[in-house]
């Protein structure tokens, strides 16, 4: 058997698309890629608008506030650097910006009671390492 | 409708042991399953001209070794004394096993081969499903530093939230998935077959991804089944009797890039294979005798219900209570217990058993009188494939 060993959480590599993503996350800012032709957000970036297309893509700050969509609550120590934290929760956040407009988060265990479809949230950003900042959202 | 409806039939099914893990590496369980499939045709292996199978071991970190992870047409070629000039072969890569069974109508119908041999071979390692990369590219970067990479939580995100929009509870979903373990139970295949399960055994079980417990996923099995194919001529003159293919449909919409997929996801995608497969057959949910609809994860046989047409949105949940898709029900669905209970064979058990119910060989899980019955693979989101058989062409 292998020796336990503590297993780092996957780390996030940026590529060209979503580089300004993560840049502003560094700087405590949440911002989403959005269409300069027809102002849809997309996430994740993609080289293309996913509802007409145009290339004109750039990235546009938005407000860090949203609802629960849906959460589960994982189990499985299946995902490195997670095992000591199961049973943790997942959720869905729908920003306001945009129906469907998704990114998912983290909450404290001890806080599963509190969870509604369709609560309020908004960002915070955790520093995770050096040079490493996530956006999470809490309750408010 | 479809030219093709009743020109192409599926005319013999093999099985290899289905076990948790098998001493013996998967290339010798395909031949088991192939093998046998062909001797149900009444056939000898020479007379096998055309291959097809969808190898891809569906789960994160699968590896790809022939033979060992996966089995693919050329592992067959060269381990299976088939027809010395193979003429035709297809390995599918997205659409799940039923899209080779709808290549090999296709090359049938056009005369590149006499008869198809199809198999779906599946491998499972000791430990599977893990995301161990420590960098998570692509869409993953989105994903795995939140400890949400799984399809698992996808689905269950979604289940959870359909139950919000519904009003479904765990106690709805207990029924559909103790329904098809009571049909296991009368199969002879299946991995539970002597194992019964009682509401009570559901709510006991772990959970995995809430609201899923061990219940709600598929059994992972190793294994492997098989099945031939040929013109409906040649098919009247074979072992069993044939369960002609009526009509076929695929899951081809395009969909806007979400993190994980939507219940509007599952209409629409699901309505993309269903409406063709309904089209194409000139039939509908109304004349189904039964119903093999995928079930990696017990709620993806309820999305297949309503994206399919047998009930309406939002109402699969209490569509699946009272006995309504039991053996004796008004629309028995996977009768032969659903890849939850007979095992992970990722829609092939959904195959066969539409053939065994439509040429009159289900046993003790037989519907009287079926004469048509649709198997749908792939969960609704996803690219998927489905086929209608009947008993007569």
């Amino acid at each position: 058997m292998a020796a336990a060993m503590k297993s780092e959480k996957p780390v996030p590599v940026a590529d060209q698309l979503s580089q300004p993503l993560w840049d502003a996350a560094k700087e405590r800012r949440l911002v989403v890629q959005r269409c300069a032709e027809c102002g849809y957000y997309n996430h994740p970036p993609r080289p293309a608008c996913d509802r007409c297309s145009s290339q004109r893509l750039e990235f546009a700050p938005v407000s860090g506030r949203g609802t629960i969509y849906t959460f589960t609550v994982m189990h499985q120590p299946s995902v490195a650097g997670f095992e000591g934290e199961v049973p943790y929760i997942n959720i869905v956040v729908e920003l306001e910006e945009q129906a469907m407009l998704f990114m998912v988060s983290n909450l404290p265990h001890a806080e599963l009671d509190q969870i509604r479809i369709g609560g309020r949230v908004e960002v915070w950003f955790e520093e995770r390492g050096p040079g490493l900042v996530l956006a999470q959202f809490r309750p408010v | 409708m479809w030219h093709g409806k009743g020109k192409t039939a599926i005319v013999g099914i093999g099985y290899s042991e289905l076990v948790r893990q098998s001493t013996r590496p998967l290339g010798l369980l395909a031949l088991d399953a192939c093998r046998e499939a062909i001797a149900d045709a009444g056939l000898s292996p020479q007379q096998i001209d055309g291959l097809a199978t969808y190898p891809e071991a569906p789960f994160l970190g699968a590896g790809t070794r022939d033979g060992v992870d996966i089995v693919s047409v050329a592992w067959i070629i060269n381990h299976l004394a088939l027809a010395s000039d193979v003429r035709w072969y297809a390995q599918i890569e997205t659409g799940m096993i039923a899209a080779p069974v709808i290549e090999g109508a296709h090359a049938l119908m056009a005369g590149a081969c006499d008869y198809v041999l199809i198999w779906r071979a599946l491998h499972q390692p000791r430990n599977y499903g893990a995301f161990s990369g420590a960098r998570a590219a692509g869409d993953a970067q989105f994903l795995a530093p939140w400890g949400c990479v799984g399809v698992i939580q996808s689905h269950a995100m979604a289940w959870r939230r359909y139950m919000h929009d519904y009003g479904a509870t765990r106690e709805h979903l207990g029924t559909f998935v103790v329904n098809s373990r009571r049909n296991a139970n009368l199969n002879p295949r299946a991995f539970f077959y002597t194992k019964p399960m009682t509401r009570d055994d559901y709510f006991a079980a772990r959970m995995i991804a809430e609201p899923f417990c061990l219940f709600d996923c598929d059994v992972p099995v190793e294994g492997c089944v098989a099945l031939v194919m040929t013109r409906a001529e040649r098919a009247r003159d074979l072992r069993r009797p044939p369960a002609y293919i009526a009509g076929h449909g695929q899951n081809t919409v395009s969909r806007r890039s979400l993190l994980f997929y939507t219940l509007d996801d599952y209409v629409a995608n699901g309505q993309s294979l269903a409406n063709k497969l309904w089209s194409s057959a000139g039939l509908g949910p109304a004349d189904m005798d039964a119903a093999q609809l995928y079930d990696g994860f017990s709620p993806s046989t309820l999305y297949w219900l309503e994206a399919a047409g047998f009930c309406k949105r939002g109402e699969a949940y209490a569509f699946v209570q009272d006995g309504r898709i039991a053996l004796e029900g008004e629309i028995p669905v996977n009768t032969f217990g659903g890849s939850l209970s007979e095992g992970r064979l990722h829609g092939m058990g959904h195959i066969a058993e539409a053939v065994f119910q439509v040429t009159g060989r289900a046993e003790r899980r037989q519907v009287p009188d079926a004469a048509a019955v649709c198997a749908i693979d792939g969960s609704p989101m996803m690219r998927g494939s489905g086929i209608v058989v009947t008993r007569d062409p």
